[in-house]
């Protein structure tokens, strides 16, 4: 446990005075400004506001999937305003699965090959990448509808499959965004004790973006937004 | 990603718009189906001039009465009704003292001179007009690229026999002829001593009887006169030999000759090239028919990006690089066009199959040609292939290129 302990010590992911500005027409609205967080490895973080304080921005950025207008943001010692978009691509799939609020799972194709995708685009051999899939799709309770297409399955399920997904390249860091948000209490608190399992027991890095201070109460850390600046952090008494 | 996967993929993107997919293929199929069938007829029409006219020989002169006329499609026989032969006395025309001036010439081989017109033809109680045509029974069977089928060739010694043309021996009357039938021409019996392996209806004979058949003809006046030269490398310094001397003969102002020499391989150039003229013609207008395809491949390709945009930003989100998502989307216009292409190929051979058959049905000028069909060479399918690949890809390739530089914030964001 000692050495779990230095490593949750870590800095996994850090966002230095980072600013983003969006250009509305002639208007500049700055969505957020100047925002400096740290996030450790092995850390359940929500971040937490009402809708426009910019935590999807936050989430966009934290995902590699958007740029910062100012300031920088290192993830794993690596600034990543200094990547390319393919070396972006390929740190997202390595580094960071994502689970949206509305699955955004692919419609055409089934269960399984949804959590193929990101091994596939991974090039990890086919038969490896069949084992795990199946292996992920068992462990989150979907191991007899595999071969469903997402249009086939319920919103829980279908939040499942998707957390499977993220789960397929084994990354370090999971980044949920609402993830309960189109689902009833019951299945919502189902995937957030799954979410808690991972943290627990696989002693992932998860960040989950939420509105909801009942949800925000499942994480460690909690990191409250307001018109895109970070008014308090504080830990919860959740323990591992 | 693997090229395979991406290739699943796009696969699947085929498959999962099932109705779209088949309207844009079956724009390619429609392009790539005119262009095959139009370059096949093409080239079936060409090659069956050319063996037609190759078989006249290279080494083959024809000499006609009169200036020059543009080299049109009449066959061989074609100016039977030639005003060269009328009684007329300032009618210009090709004869006897003109044959003399060519046997001086030291680069012709042989002379054969020839007339031709239209008589009827009986046999028991049927009676049908047909073109007969007034040989020199000594030269014609070495100067003639004709082959015999059945019996032999004319001989220098004949009289009232006559070489016919397949077609005449086997459906001009409703029975069949063979070597020894008597034929009536013109009140005339004839008998049958060759027949010529080819589909013509044309009668054959030694040229003094073709006098008393073919009444309106002048004694020792020609239609034509077919020259052999010696050597077929020099058939041009003989041709302006030949030129020269009859100018002189003929009194022939220099620029305003009254006769026309031409060679078998001028006709031939000129057809060829008249042919090649018109399927490239017919073949540009396909071809506009294939851009027309690959224009709606670009728009179906405009039309599933805007529609994946959310599937592209999800697919980045989780791990897909600009260069993945532009494969597959290439892959998926490249097989659009492929599938058409293939089908294209398909339809067009069965048509160019089919094409010269319905046209012959209709007594055109491809009349001879429909039993022929049609030469689908493997290059042209090869090409194509290609083509439709070239053309899937080229439309798809801004769709994909848009595809590929989506930001994946905005495409997820994309309802």
């Amino acid at each position: 446990m000692a050495s779990k302990k230095t490593s949750s010590q870590e800095t996994i992911l850090k966002l230095e005075n980072v600013w983003k500005i969006y250009q509305m027409g002639e208007v500049e609205v700055p969505a957020l400004r100047g925002v400096s967080v740290e996030i450790r490895r092995g850390d359940f973080v929500a971040i937490m506001g009402a809708s426009g304080s910019g935590k999807s921005t936050m989430m966009n950025l934290i995902g590699c999937l958007d740029l910062p207008s100012k300031g920088s943001i290192l993830l794993k010692g690596r600034d990543i305003s200094m990547m390319s978009e393919s070396d972006l691509s390929s740190l997202r799939g390595h580094t960071i699965g994502f689970i949206f609020q509305q699955y955004n799972l692919i419609p055409s194709i089934s269960a399984l090959e949804n959590v193929l995708l990101p091994l596939e685009l991974l090039e990890v051999d086919d038969a490896a990448a069949g084992r795990r899939a199946r292996e992920i799709l068992v462990l989150v309770g979907l191991g007899d509808k595999i071969h469903h297409r997402p249009t086939q399955l319920s919103g829980g399920q279908q939040q499942r499959v998707s957390i499977a997904r993220s789960l397929a390249n084994n990354p370090e860091i999971i980044l949920a965004d609402e993830p309960t948000g189109a689902l009833d209490s019951v299945t919502g608190n189902e995937v957030l004790e799954t979410l808690r399992k991972l943290w627990k027991n696989e002693g992932k890095t998860i960040i989950m973006v939420t509105h909801d201070i009942n949800i925000a109460r499942y994480a460690h850390t909690i990191i409250e937004l307001k018109d895109g600046k970070v008014i308090s952090t504080r830990e919860n008494e959740v323990q591992k | 990603m693997k090229f395979i996967k991406a290739f699943k993929y796009a696969f699947n993107m085929v498959m999962h718009s099932r109705l779209r997919s088949w309207l844009t293929i079956l724009g390619i199929v429609i392009g790539v189906a005119a262009v095959i069938s139009i370059v096949s007829i093409g080239n079936a029409l060409k090659s069956e001039v050319t063996s037609q006219l190759g078989q006249l020989g290279g080494d083959l002169l024809t000499l006609r009465a009169g200036a020059s006329r543009a080299g049109g499609f009449a066959g061989p026989g074609g100016f039977d009704s030639g005003g060269s032969a009328s009684a007329s006395k300032e009618e210009i025309v090709i004869d006897k003292t003109d044959v003399q001036v060519l046997k001086g010439i030291s680069g012709i081989k042989l002379i054969a001179t020839e007339i031709s017109g239209r008589a009827d033809a009986y046999y028991v109680a049927e009676k049908g007009s047909t073109t007969v045509t007034g040989v020199d029974p000594a030269v014609w069977s070495q100067i003639t690229t004709s082959t015999i089928r059945d019996g032999r060739m004319l001989g220098p010694a004949d009289t009232n026999v006559i070489v016919v043309g397949g077609r005449f021996a086997d459906s001009f009357f409703s029975k069949q002829l063979g070597v020894n039938h008597m034929v009536t021409i013109e009140d005339r019996l004839f008998r049958i001593v060759g027949i010529l392996d080819d589909s013509s209806s044309n009668i054959y004979m030694p040229i003094t009887q073709a006098y008393t058949v073919l009444t309106d003809k002048t004694k020792d006046v020609y239609d034509q006169v077919i020259i052999k030269v010696k050597d077929e490398d020099e058939l041009n310094q003989t041709m302006d030999d030949i030129n020269y001397k009859l100018k002189i003969a003929r009194h022939v102002i220099s620029g305003k000759l009254d006769f026309t020499l031409t060679s078998n391989k001028e006709r031939q150039a000129q057809r060829t090239s008249m042919l090649a003229s018109l399927t490239t013609f017919l073949t540009a207008i396909a071809a506009v028919a294939l851009l027309v395809g690959a224009v709606g491949v670009a728009n179906t390709m405009f039309t599933s990006v805007l529609e994946k945009t959310k599937e592209i930003g999800i697919m980045k989100a989780i791990g897909a690089r600009n260069k993945d998502i532009m494969i597959i989307f290439l892959l998926n216009a490249a097989l659009i066009g492929l599938i058409g292409g293939i089908i294209g190929i398909i339809i067009g051979t069965l048509l160019s199959g089919i094409l010269p058959s319905i046209i012959s049905g209709t007594g055109g000028m491809f009349g001879r040609f429909g039993s022929l069909g049609s030469i689908v060479s493997l290059s042209s399918v090869l090409m194509a292939i290609g083509i439709s690949l070239i053309i899937g890809m080229g439309a798809g390739a801004i769709p994909a290129y848009q595809a590929s530089k989506l930001k994946p914030v905005d495409a997820l964001r994309y309802e």
